[in-house]
């Protein structure tokens, strides 16, 4: 019986990390191949089933006037809207999350469950209630198709996961630690700085990393309130795929894209194991 | 506690918010009142005729949303179990369990968007490697055309970019339970179904239910897949309501419509995830 | 240098956290709060820390109103329940962490440092992390980091309740040790506890609180020998004083068919009913006792709880060996006469073996 079970279980998982692994094998391959190896019939591994070519990577190293893919600009600009975002919004929902989690607020009938819902209930908020609006909003202040209207933007998106991680957390951190910091000399923002926020760092990791994963992926805002000036990666490789252009060339943009990310895999993962992120994501 | 100090840690976050989100969310209301389409580019005042509209002769809209509510269910409801089984199986004793773990945590890393880019080759009707294989059953089905069968490649898609949050989630909770209850029930010899359902599924609770909520929340923005796989085709058959509303806003630019039907949604939207979160925590709480 | 409060009151839900406190307490000094939980000690402690503010009643320190200086700037230090050092740092900077927020010079932090390390008894210990530590060593840090503050006001809420017995046993002498020798003639000491012996053995000043009430305020022996009604008897000794309902008629006390000579402190009383109380140190085990029941026989340590009944009298007999008994033995017990107190209808004190008190 546990044999079978055993049997079951890694059968199981060795299906479903196939099932990962199959589209990055397929990119990977089709990215090596020419417009022979597509059209005439489905293959799948170089020198096997085709000859292989480097004209898909080619293309991404070559300069559009010569017919290539430039993709290291959307490349910096997403990092850099990613990482702009994501450090505002942790800042600011830190120091909010904080308040939230130790102070009182009464305002009416609105306490602090009420505005931590606020922060969080943001993200029911589907993008296209946002996006037309900005749209209209951003052309008039003149901040359409600018990287600094995207970073705007992007703090709706991240604040309230910053918001959400952070104040579980710090619930979690005991009162007392600030209230002996208060007594030793501090008022509450040393407190916050000197004590709470050093022994915060697995929160603010966890909540950088959700931050980052959430910012980097978004397509939707980037793709209505940017065009030519500022483009960001998805939006680069959706218009490659929508304009004629070879799978290769497109498998070959897709993979390098979605590769930085995977480090954060890694990153995830060591935490995981060592028991820090399961305090911080309860 | 209570100090003067405290609007200082919680306006600069809560303006910057209300601040980015006052001006599209009254405009958007304001808009909805407008009858801004193509041919007239202009913030008129028709009242509450985009309303009426949208109740009365909109059934696409409702369409859409019934759509979405079964695309988002189905998809939470599966990454919830296959993200459940996994995480269970990768949480104690097994061979490589880091490389699994990190395995398994990469779709969910992955820009969905490009991702499916991917997969539209992947399930390429004639060139794809999907069909080219069943081909040995004699099979070769209409992945993105066929408009039943739309849905499950979404859904396929779908379950295979998220099912990491999931797993993740619920790995994490499972890292963090007490070992007493554990040693007791072996001590009791429960074989692991009886452990499952008695120690582990109970103790997972209230995290479970988070992380559903949470899954739900995100899955009925269901955007990317949609309009890179199939732009809600064929047809209508994988059209969702934020799809819908894009089409009506921002490809016919009936922008006053579309802020009608965008306001609608965001208040179904609130309200039923509210219900639901309420709802749910009430279950587990009475538990 | 007073601590003086005014009808300090705090009401913020249901309950009275604080109800009317008033005291005036003098520089080196120690006052030890005694109270069951939730009866304000905390509360009372973290007002005049600062954590929080009462709804009404003046706090002054050094003639000044406290209320109007925040936290920080108070000049107080506090030792927690529950083991409360910095965990990012290691012993040294959790000691000298409140030095160099005052910009206290190095060479006199060290100086201080080492002092209270050595008060302490963790002399080097100064590079250990935290995390490290034993329970009774983190709190011993904890108090370190108190002493080296040289603060005016020393609080302690309840700092021994999470050791081991036999840890709070050793800690408790040396807090004694601590507070008579180690500590500056300037510094107020409060220490709260729920603790009867723990009270007695620190031979302070008491403030007996319940339900946020100042119930009794006096010296360890007076609280001891003359407690001023019901309430302060039943929180002020542990096993609880026994309260007996019973009369006075002419020399003898009578309750269950008992009959018991008056001892010599009765004999100004009137004859009437009483609420007699003695501690369950003064029932013995005695062949030519009374007869009860036992309830319930509870081995505490190296000593028996026995929980007896007679009628509808229920007392408890502290015996000094372990002892079995079954349930609804019938045992014979004997009274102290010369130990027993007399509370009138109002609960109030009118005779007490120490002398009497209160009229």
């Amino acid at each position: 019986m546990h044999k079978l079970y055993t049997f079951l279980k890694y059968s199981f998982v060795a299906l479903w990390t196939m099932f990962v692994v199959a589209p990055f094998l397929w990119a990977l391959s089709t990215s090596f191949k020419d417009f022979q190896s597509v059209t005439s019939k489905v293959t799948y591994i170089p020198w096997v089933d085709f000859k292989p070519t480097l004209e898909g990577w080619r293309v991404l190293v070559k300069s559009p006037a010569r017919g290539g893919v430039d993709i290291i600009e959307p490349y910096f600009n997403s990092i850099f809207v990613t990482c702009a975002a994501s450090a505002i919004s942790i800042i600011l929902g830190t120091l909010a999350a904080y308040a939230l989690s130790r102070f009182t607020f009464k305002a009416g009938f609105v306490r602090n469950n009420d505005i931590t819902f606020f922060f969080i209930s943001q993200r029911i908020m589907p993008p296209i209630v946002l996006s037309i609006p900005f749209f209209i909003f951003l052309s008039t202040i003149g901040l359409l198709d600018s990287l600094l209207g995207l970073v705007v933007v992007y703090i709706v998106l991240l604040m309230p996961i910053a918001v959400w991680i952070m104040v579980d957390f710090f619930n979690r951190v005991p009162k007392e630690l600030d209230e002996t910091a208060l007594i030793d000399g501090c008022n509450p923002y040393q407190a916050f700085y000197k004590v709470v926020l050093p022994n915060s760092i697995p929160g603010l990791i966890v909540a950088g990393m959700f931050c980052i994963i959430f910012g980097w992926i978004d397509f939707f805002f980037a793709f209505i309130l940017t065009f030519t000036e500022v483009q960001l990666l998805p939006v680069k490789v959706v218009a490659l795929n929508s304009s004629v252009t070879p799978w290769w060339s497109l498998s070959a943009s897709a993979l390098v894209s979605v590769a930085p990310l995977i480090i954060v895999a890694f990153i995830v993962e060591r935490y995981l194991s060592k028991g820090n992120l399961s305090g911080a994501l309860k | 506690m209570n100090f003067k100090h405290k609007y200082v840690f919680l306006f600069p976050g809560l303006f910057v918010l209300i601040g980015i989100l006052i001006f599209p969310i009254v405009f958007t209301v304001r808009l909805s009142l407008s009858g801004w389409n193509s041919y007239n580019p202009e913030l008129n005042f028709i009242g509450l005729d985009n309303y009426v509209r949208l109740f009365t002769e909109d059934p696409r809209f409702w369409e859409a949303f019934f759509r979405l509510t079964f695309l988002s269910v189905t998809t939470v409801i599966l990454q919830y179990i296959i993200g459940f089984a996994l995480a269970l199986m990768v949480w104690r004793d097994i061979k490589f369990k880091r490389f699994f773990r990190v395995m398994f945590l990469i779709p969910m890393m992955t820009t969905p968007v490009i991702m499916t880019v991917i997969w539209r080759t992947f399930f390429h009707e004639s060139l794809g490697p999907v069909n080219d294989l069943l081909s040995v059953f004699g099979v070769a089905p209409k992945w993105l055309t066929d408009p039943a069968l739309a849905k499950i490649t979404v859904i396929i898609v779908e379950v295979w970019q998220w099912t990491p949050f999931m797993f993740l989630l619920l790995l994490a909770g499972l890292l963090s339970l007490p070992k007493e209850p554990f040693l007791a029930a072996a001590i009791d010899g429960a074989g692991p179904i009886r452990k499952f359902v008695y120690v582990t599924f109970p103790l997972m609770a209230p995290i479970s239910i988070g992380a559903i909520i949470i899954r739900l929340i995100e899955a009925s923005k269901i955007m990317d897949t949609v309009f890179v796989l199939t732009s809600g085709g064929p047809g209508t058959s994988t059209e969702t309501s934020t799809f819908y509303i894009f089409i009506r806003g921002l490809r016919e630019f009936q922008m006053g419509y579309a802020a009608t039907l965008s306001f609608t949604y965001l208040i179904i939207m609130i309200i039923s995830l509210t219900i639901i979160a309420k709802v749910l925590t009430k279950l587990m709480i009475k538990d | 240098m007073n601590l003086i409060a005014d009808n300090l009151t705090y009401k913020p839900d249901e309950q009275f956290h604080l109800n009317d406190v008033s005291f005036n307490f003098k520089k080196g000094n120690l006052y030890t709060i005694l109270g069951r939980t939730l009866s304000g000690k905390t509360t009372l402690l973290k007002t005049i820390a600062g954590l929080l503010n009462p709804d009404s009643g003046l706090l002054k320190f050094e003639e000044k109103n406290f209320g109007k200086i925040p936290v920080w700037e108070r000049n107080v230090a506090m030792v927690y329940q529950q083991f409360i050092n910095y965990p990012h740092l290691n012993v040294y900077e959790n000691i000298s962490f409140p030095l160099k927020q005052r910009k206290i010079s190095n060479d006199e932090i060290k100086e201080n440092v080492n002092e209270s390390l050595k008060t302490v008894g963790l002399i080097g210990f100064e590079n250990r992390k935290i995390q490290e530590l034993s329970g009774g060593q983190q709190q011993r840090v904890a108090l370190a980091r108190s002493l080296a503050k040289k603060a005016k006001i020393l609080l302690l809420d309840e700092p021994l309740v999470n050791l081991d017995y036999k840890l709070r046993e050793q800690l408790r002498e040396e807090f004694k040790k601590i507070f008579s020798q180690g500590i500056s003639e300037e510094t107020i000491l409060i220490y709260s506890t729920t603790d009867p012996q723990e009270v007695m053995e620190l031979n302070g000043e008491v403030i007996v609180l319940d339900e946020g009430k100042v119930l009794q305020m006096g010296p360890a022996k007076e609280i001891f020998e003359n407690p001023k009604n019901l309430q302060v008897a039943e929180v002020s000794n542990d096993p609880p004083m026994n309260i007996i309902k019973g009369s006075k008629v002419s020399e003898k006390i009578k309750f269950e068919n008992i009959n018991i000579d008056v001892p010599n402190h009765f004999s100004k009383l009137d004859n009437k009913n009483y609420n007699f109380g003695i501690r369950a140190s003064e029932i013995k085990l005695d062949n030519n006792g009374q007869e009860f029941e036992v309830e319930l026989a509870e081995i505490s340590g190296s000593e028996t709880l026995l929980h007896l009944k007679r009628g509808s009298t229920k007392v408890i007999s502290l015996i000094e060996e372990v002892m079995n008994f079954k349930i609804h033995e019938k045992v014979k017990v004997k009274f102290n006469e010369n130990k027993f107190y007399a509370f009138d209808e109002n609960e109030n004190l009118v005779s007490s073996p120490y002398g009497v008190l209160n009229g």
